[in-house]
């Protein structure tokens, strides 16, 4: 809860709460006024039922806030982005020695990177030419050099990263953060993805609620699109003027106000008088958060154009709205899976997002967001050192999957920044020093939250589930 | 305001009491162990003797850290050490390290039991000497943390002997109870016998409005008629309400509802979830026949335990006929998983013992049952029961579809399925041909199989792949080997016998051993390994994959096969033919065998089978279509997946029932799968938790809430009944009654408890807040207020009052605006795409993969797995769909229509008369005086305000899309006028195009059409935002033989004609080097026909880039592109309302409409 129970507040009128409420709920918790119990019970009746998303506390006081998860879907190559392998140009051309890992496809000789690395920041870390931008960040960021998956396959490698489970339905990452803390805004959805020109590979399932009430699922906006109307469902009406709105809603809660007085307390009659005047007021909040014309053009220039740019822009405008969890996803498909001309293909992708994902770092700082603002950084698992062989046995300058060893940065939320953590072999094939495997990554996020990771639990089918399953590790080394 | 702000604090003051008392409560329990200072000095030599060694040796095999706990034995608590491991021994004996088998082990007396294990080092003689002085001592153990040990299955069986849903359902007597005048049934003593042991009574019999309008609801999903409330409310006979039942379980509309109830429990979906795209169907092709056997099954009161059976085992069933199989879909409706069998598996497992048994046998997967008694060892019996079934596709009887359409159907399935069963036979072949070449390969794989991945990991790309599904079937196929002496592989499992060091210099001796063996060695393989003896078990893996590919070969290539090989040899040879050969393909459904195959086949095959099935959801012929599962016709019994990996095996164990139901006695399933006999020992009336489980469920589905409060899990952890003889009562009587569900329906509802209200009178504040006092001094509760006694109502002493879920409200929707149609059955529907559908949200059509939006904000029932109840949420979401949402403004209209107030002014009755018929609609009541002045002042406002000028589309930025009159010899535009629709796609006359005024006249962005003569040219103009020159590029194409073709010109300010162009069948590049313009300046590119109406679209989409220095225009873009800049803003609003629709709407929004008293 926000605040200890305050019998005070128990004596308001309803219409001097909602007035209240009109300040920004955040500013009271709704939660502790009606009782509402921290654990979600999906039993019908009782206090227990009220909004599921209103704002609650952690475990203990996390020293993040919100995150933004930046998905570059498809596997982005650690080898050429954050992971430098000078040992691969030493053996360019030429089969590497010990064994190769099994992945999807087959692969051959070594692949030096075709970009160049430069030591960036104070911390010297080095960071490819791809990222000019994050590599000016990168005193702000903890770039975790030895993550580790389980399988070279896309759609279970997506479902650990999102869900801790390769393969069941389980809850996403922002479906347990919003159950655990609710959201600060009641006015936007709690749990927003956005991707540019529809679905990844896995479609909802990357967001999904699993067996956790249906609001803690991700609201999926294609954000290609620039109308509210496309964005959000029934966020505007096509009927009724807002002025004609209101008279409705007088009406409605003098109907409601008569229906409630013939009958008992009953929380869920009062919720749901409430939920009208949310929505009401949800319509124009909404649009307002979306539409960056209202930034200042330094700023809109900072995120750059383009869609990333944009998306990127809307996600900071959210996150000061209170929204929990925004997770942006590079594109449908599975756009960062270059298994040829991996220069271009990638060149190209990080061009795309290596401004906006700085900008947010540079400009959430300057707002004093980045401190309790979560950023993660990397996608479902690397990429080979080797070059891929097409069937034919030739290589096309591209690389295979690689969930053994890959990179994920992370950023503000109490992260410390200018960190190197761990390290793949000499060639980047797998982790080896350090491994930090998906379970101990979403243990380090939990906890930047103040969960306990082993606590965090919702009761299904008889037993306690929780994002990670019987793992996890927090990387302490990490953090500020 | 006043009254809600004290029920505000009494709510408050309530549950401040409840966390009061469970504090006190909590405190009294939780006393701290102290340690006495006498036993101080004990513990510290427990802390500094013993403590170290078990930490450091024993602790990684046997704590509740461990990676692997070994034998069940904790030492890491008192209570661990104390009680032993899965030997059932204790580990030590305090006060006699003599008898202690801590002590046996570590002195490594008994050779079979010494620990730390002689690889990790026996401990230092000091050390067991510190241990058996500790012991002698008495053991004296500061630890407290027993309760990170897991009770051992022995403890779980002990305690559930005890639990109650284990034992068999009894025949309680009535309880008597003081106040008979409130008892109608049996239900009711035992209700009331509880309430009364709390001093409480039921609440006054609900009115009888409220009791129609509940159970109309609740039986049917849709309110009753206001006619129907009249004749119940004046029929004053006392069968009045039984009659109104009986009329409701009569109605079709019953099993629409209940059915739908049975659907959350079957984790019903129309589609498979995620799929590979061109691989798999992404929907169902039996989910609409298996909906309509449900709703029909409840129709038709099957009895349930035939109803079970059928959906479990329809296959083999006797008497059931065709139609039945659809119930099947039980099993075949569960998310594919990509395709990885052991979670399809797991799916089924998963809905059949949650959904029937509340059961969760899933936990056991990969360890035992945490809680319950179910071992890992009853999951896989179960696994085995449905891995022994493949699936079939079957054509049900229609009974309705056109023969004509049904025979077009038939031919074109024939097609596809003989291009797909040629395809499968020769792929199966040709892969079977692979991996009897290949033996000696899959073989040594078999020695390294608990490396292999599991089925997600799919590196199987190429053909010569080694596929881990075959290693595994290899694995399978020679532990089972194993069990008799076996005349081919009995010298494969004396080697791997040997352990590795020795191998080389006990391998010799093998034969020798296999002499005498019986049956005889067969002498092919005794020779082959005679000659040389192998120096590991990669070289005798290598021996057996050349002998079998070279007799394999020898076969093959022999002219005549009667003769090709010996006897012996074709013993051999058997390994690779037999039915149940690793190295073959086995028969059965593709999806059952994908795994067998590479990628490109699979993707080829996959792609087969979508052929297939698309054609089934296509046709119009086609009849309704079941997928069942039926038995494969090689069983084997199941193996012990060791943590749930697959490649890990443990124990072969029989395929049956589980012990704790079963008893210990259990028989193992005879008959093929076991899947009849796994349905027949759940649909028993011995089985001692069917029938709670199901009565359990109506209970919940009537009251909203359960006797049991986790209907889906009844294991020993779940919380106890409230009413166990009552349960037990009401499961005994389903079963009596032939297990008819409307005859508990009846027995339910005709209860005094179903027909109490659900309110009572409440006490002043004042009045609460002194009982609150004395309650908390633990005397004089009898005249507290009900709902402090009973804040949650557990013991049913008033109705609860229910919220409608989402299909109940969809539906009555439609019903109170006269929308909802009655059709049965059938093919989904889209429920939110306009036009909207207007069945019953049951035939809606549920996409798993992509749930809309309505139905997760409405707390609808995961498809993905089986629901047993649903949660219900209030967010603000509800409150848009409801507010803006185009379905609720439909209804809205469609009621004031309906109540003689559609269109506003035409119809003769009263507004009050109007406001009546829609009170009467949605609430079976009259408006009160109050609402009648309230609803015709929001009337009158909302006339006024309403204006009914339609409001016209916007375009965006510098583009405007028009029409207008072109005068080709004054060489003028006389005419522009705004095209007034934009319907996402285009600009145009209206919603439909053609338009009944504009005709054809359209603009997209890429061209357009012209309009229908040359006073309707089309026109899109670019309007200057900035001064400068500009350079026109773009062409013209028109793209028919047919017609006349079109006539094209570029006019600036309407006068100054830039280029003209005819074209028929041609396109022509239509550019204008500069041109100086001024901020506002119109250029307009203009399309007419040419002649004749006649095949007139174009494509004609002007690039207008700025040339010339920028003047005043910072910020402007310097090129406009007529199809990257192609939108608008479609009018708004679109059709506003007039002001007896958004009071329809508001009506339509209340709670009342929304909650059930």
């Amino acid at each position: 809860m926000h605040h200890p129970l305050n019998l005070n507040d128990a004596f308001l009128t309803r219409r001097r709460f909602l007035t209240r409420c009109g300040m920004g709920l955040g500013a009271m918790s709704l939660a502790a006024l009606f009782g509402e119990t921290s654990v979600l019970v999906p039993a019908a009746h009782g206090a227990e039922n009220l909004n599921p998303l209103l704002p609650k506390m952690p475990q203990f006081p996390g020293r993040a806030k919100r995150v933004v998860h930046f998905f570059l879907n498809g596997g982005p190559s650690h080898v050429d982005s954050f992971d430098p392998k000078p040992a691969l140009t030493k053996y360019a051309g030429q089969p590497l020695p010990g064994e190769y890992i099994k992945t999807e496809r087959k692969t051959g000789a070594a692949f030096p990177s075709p970009f160049k690395f430069k030591r960036c920041g104070q911390s010297g870390i080095e960071v490819s030419e791809m990222f000019p931008h994050l590599g000016s960040c990168i005193d702000d960021m903890a770039v975790i050099r030895s993550m580790k998956a389980e399988v070279p396959n896309h759609e279970p490698s997506l479902m650990l990263m999102n869900c801790g489970d390769a393969v069941q339905s389980r809850p996403s990452l922002g479906s347990w953060i919003t159950y655990g803390l609710g959201t600060e805004n009641q006015n936007l959805p709690g749990f927003i993805v956005m991707c540019p020109g529809g679905y990844p590979v896995k479609e909802t399932d990357n967001w999904q609620n699993g067996f956790l009430p249906g609001v803690f699922q991700g609201t999926h906006i294609d954000s290609q699109h620039t109308r509210i109307e496309k964005l959000i469902e029934n966020i505007r009406s096509n009927y009724t003027s807002i002025k004609e709105q209101r008279r409705q809603l007088d009406l409605l809660q003098q109907l409601n106000e008569e229906h409630q007085q013939a009958r008992q307390t009953d929380a869920r009659l009062e919720s749901r008088i409430q939920s009208f005047e949310l929505a009401f007021r949800m319509q124009m909040e909404a649009a307002d958060a979306f539409d960056i014309s209202a930034e200042p053009e330094t700023i809109r220039d900072l995120y750059g154009a383009g869609v990333h740019g944009r998306q990127t822009l809307i996600a900071r405008r959210l996150l000061e709205r209170g929204v929990r969890f925004i997770q942006l996803w590079h594109g449908a498909g599975q756009p960062w899976d270059s298994h040829e001309n991996i220069e271009k293909a990638h060149g190209k992708l990080a061009k795309e997002i290596d401004q906006p994902a700085a900008a947010l770092i540079k400009d959430l700082k300057q707002r004093g967001m980045l401190d309790d603002t979560l950023i993660i950084f990397g996608g479902e698992f690397g990429r080979t050192p080797t070059v891929e062989l097409n069937s034919s046995g030739t290589a096309q300058y591209g690389r295979d999957h690689n969930p053994f060893g890959f990179t994920t940065c992370l950023a503000g939320g109490g992260i410390k920044g200018g960190t190197v953590y761990g390290a793949t072999d000499e060639f980047g094939f797998k982790s080896v020093e350090n491994v930090v495997h998906v379970h101990d990554l979403h243990a380090t996020i939990l906890h930047q939250l103040g969960f306990d990771h082993e606590k965090l639990t919702y009761r299904y089918a008889g037993r306690d589930f929780r994002l990670t399953d019987v793992y996890g590790k927090v990387v302490r080394d990490i953090l500020a | 305001m006043q009254e809600s702000s004290t029920r505000l604090r009494r709510r408050i003051l309530f549950s401040l009491l409840r966390a009061a008392l469970r504090a006190l409560v909590s405190a009294a329990i939780s006393i701290p162990l102290m340690a006495t200072s006498a036993r101080a000095n004990e513990f510290e030599f427990f802390e500094s003797r013993v403590r170290p060694i078990l930490v450091e040796h024993c602790y990684a095999c046997h704590s509740a850290e461990s990676e692997k706990l070994k034998s069940g034995l904790f030492l890491d608590s008192r209570e661990g050490i104390r009680k032993g491991g899965d030997s059932g021994k204790p580990a030590i004996i305090p006060g006699n390290a003599e008898a202690s088998r801590l002590i046996e082990a570590v002195s490594y007396k008994n050779k079979d039991l010494q620990m730390p294990p002689p690889k990790a080092g026996k401990l230092k003689e000091a050390q067991i000497t510190d241990l058996v002085t500790w012991i002698n001592m008495g053991a004296p153990d500061p630890r407290t943390n027993s309760s990170a040990i897991p009770a051992t299955l022995a403890d779980k069986y002990n305690e559930a002997k005890t639990h109650w849903a284990f034992q068999p359902v009894k025949n309680p007597p009535v309880p008597a109870v003081k106040n008979q005048k409130q008892v109608q049934t049996p239900i009711d003593n035992f209700i009331l016998a509880k309430l009364e042991d709390r001093d409480l009574t039921l609440t006054s019999p609900a009115g009888r409005r409220t009791l129609i309008r509940r159970a109309t609801f609740d039986l049917t999903g849709l309110p009753p008629t206001p006619e129907e409330v009249d004749a119940f409310v004046a029929d004053k006979s006392p069968e009045a309400f039984a009659r109104v039942v009986d009329r409701l379980l009569a109605s079709p509309r019953y099993g629409e509802r209940w059915g739908r109830y049975w659907l959350d429990v079957a984790r019903f979906a129309d589609t498979k979830g995620y799929v590979y795209g061109g691989r798999e169907e992404a929907k169902f092709i039996q989910s609409a026949a298996y909906r309509d056997w449900i709703i029909g099954a409840f129709n038709a009161d099957m009895p349930y335990d035939r109803f079970l059976k059928l959906q479990i085992a329809a296959d083999q069933m006797e008497g059931a006929d065709l139609n039945s199989l659809a119930a099947m879909g039980y099993l075949t409706l569960g998310r594919r998983f990509l395709g990885v069998v052991h979670d399809i598996i797991d799916d089924r497992i998963d809905v059949v013992m949650r959904g029937t048994q509340a059961l969760t046998v899933g936990c056991a997967r990969c360890h035992d049952h945490k809680f319950d008694p179910i071992p890992t060892k009853d999951y896989y019996s179960l696994y085995g029961v449905f891995a022994g079934s493949n699936e079939r596709q079957v054509p049900l009887n229609s009974g309705t579809a056109p023969a004509k359409a049904y025979l077009d159907f038939e031919v074109e399935l024939k097609k596809r399925e003989e291009k797909f069963y040629s395809t499968f036979n020769a792929k199966r072949e040709e892969q079977s041909k692979r991996l009897r070449s290949k033996v000696a390969e899959y073989l040594v794989a078999v020695l390294d199989v608990e490396k292999l991945h599991n089925e997600d990991f799919y590196s199987f790309v190429q053909a010569d792949d080694i596929n881990p599904v075959i290693v595994r079937a290899w694995h399978s196929y020679l532990l089972s080997s194993a069990k008799t002496v076996h005349p081919v592989w009995a010298p494969w499992h004396a080697y791997s016998a040997l352990p590795t060091n020795e191998f080389a210099a006990r391998a010799e001796g093998v034969l020798i051993s296999l002499t005498n063996a019986t049956p005889k060695l067969n002498p092919v393989v005794e020779k082959a390994f005679a000659e040389k003896p192998p120096g590991s078990m990669r070289e005798v893996a290598e021996v057996y994959g050349k002998l079998l590919t070279g007799v394999d070969k020898k076969w093959v290539e022999a002219a005549d096969k009667k003769k090709a090989l010996s006897k012996d040899e074709d013993e051999v040879r058997q390994v690779l033919y037999a039915e149940n050969s690793p190295a073959s393909v086995p028969s059965g459904a593709i999806v059952d065998m994908e795994w067998y195959f590479d990628e490109p086949t699979r993707v080829e095959l996959g792609g087969l089978s979508v052929k297939i099935e698309q054609w089934i959801l296509q046709s119009t012929g086609a009849p309704p279509h079941a997928v069942i599962l039926e038995d494969r016709p090689h069983q084997r019994n199941p193996y012990v997946f060791k943590r749930g990996n697959p490649s890990s095996k443990g124990e072969q164990i029989p395929k049956q029932f589980l012990e704790i139901l079963a008893g210990e006695n259990r028989k193992p399933f005879t008959k093929g799968s076991g899947r009849l006999e796994l349905a027949e020992a759940i649909a028993s009336p011995d089985n001692p938790l069917t029938a709670r489980v199901f009565v359990n469920r109506v209970w919940l589905y009537h009251f909203g809430a359960g006797l049991v409060g986790t209907p889906s899990d009844f294991g020993t952890r779940a919380e106890p009944p409230t009413h166990p003889e009552l349960l037990d009562w009401l499961a005994n009587a389903f079963m009596e009654g032939g297990w008819s569900v409307k005859k508990l329906h009846r027995l339910i509802l005709l209860s005094a408890v179903y027909q109490q209200g659900s309110d009572r009178a409440e006490l002043s504040p004042d009045e609460t807040t002194s009982r609150i006092q004395r309650v908390s001094n633990r005397n004089g509760d009898s005249d507290l207020p009900d709902s402090t006694i009973d804040p949650e109502n557990k013991y049913f002493f008033r109705f609860n009052r229910q919220r409608l879920d989402f299909e109940a409200l969809r539906d009555s929707l439609l019903f109170v605006s006269g929308q909802l149609d009655l059709k049965v059955g059938g093919k989904a529907e889209e429920m939110f795409k306009t036009p909207f559908s207007k069945r019953r949200s049951v035939y809606g059509f549920i996409d798993r993969q992509f749930l809309p939006g309505p139905l997760r904000i409405f707390d609808f029932a995961s498809p993905d797995m089986h629901a047993p109840q649903r949660s219900e949420t209030t967010v603000p979401q509800q409150a848009l769909f409801f507010l803006n949402g185009a379905f609720v403004v439909e209804q809205a209209k469609a009621l004031a229509a309906r109540s003689g107030a559609g269109g506003g002014d035409t119809n003769a009755a009263s507004p009050e008369a109007k406001i009546s018929r829609m009170h009467r609609l949605l609430y079976q009541r009259e408006p009160t005086a109050g609402q009648l002045k309230n609803s015709l002042n929001f009337l009158a406002a909302a006339s006024a305000a309403i204006s009914n000028k339609p409001v016209v589309a916007r375009a965006p930025s510098a583009w405007k899309y028009g029409y207008g009159e072109f005068d080709e010899a004054g060489k003028q535009l006389k005419s522009f006028e705004t095209l007034p629709h934009f319907s996402g796609d285009a600009w145009q006359g209206g919603k439909s195009w053609p338009d009944a005024t504009l005709g054809w006249a359209q603009l997209t962005a890429t061209g357009g059409h012209a309009g229908n003569d040359l006073q309707h040219a089309v026109i899109r103009r670019w309007v200057a935002p900035v001064d400068g020159a500009v350079e026109i590029s773009g062409s013209i194409k028109h793209t028919h033989p047919e017609g006349h073709g079109i006539r094209a010109s570029i006019f600036a300010q309407g006068k100054d004609q830039l280029g003209k162009w005819t074209l028929h069948n041609q396109a022509a590049e239509a550019n204008v080097p500069s041109i100086e313009v001024k901020q506002g300046d119109t250029i307009d590119f203009i399309v007419s026909i040419d002649q004749s109406l006649s095949y007139n679209d174009f494509l004609w989409a002007p690039v207008i880039r700025l040339t010339g220095p920028i003047r005043e225009a910072n910020g402007y873009a310097q090129e406009w592109n007529a199809q990257k800049d192609f939108g608008g803003t479609p009018p708004e609003p679109r059709e506003p309302l007039t002001a007896w629709e958004e009071y329809a709407q508001v009506l339509l929004l209340s709670n009342e409409f929304l909650f059930i008293d």
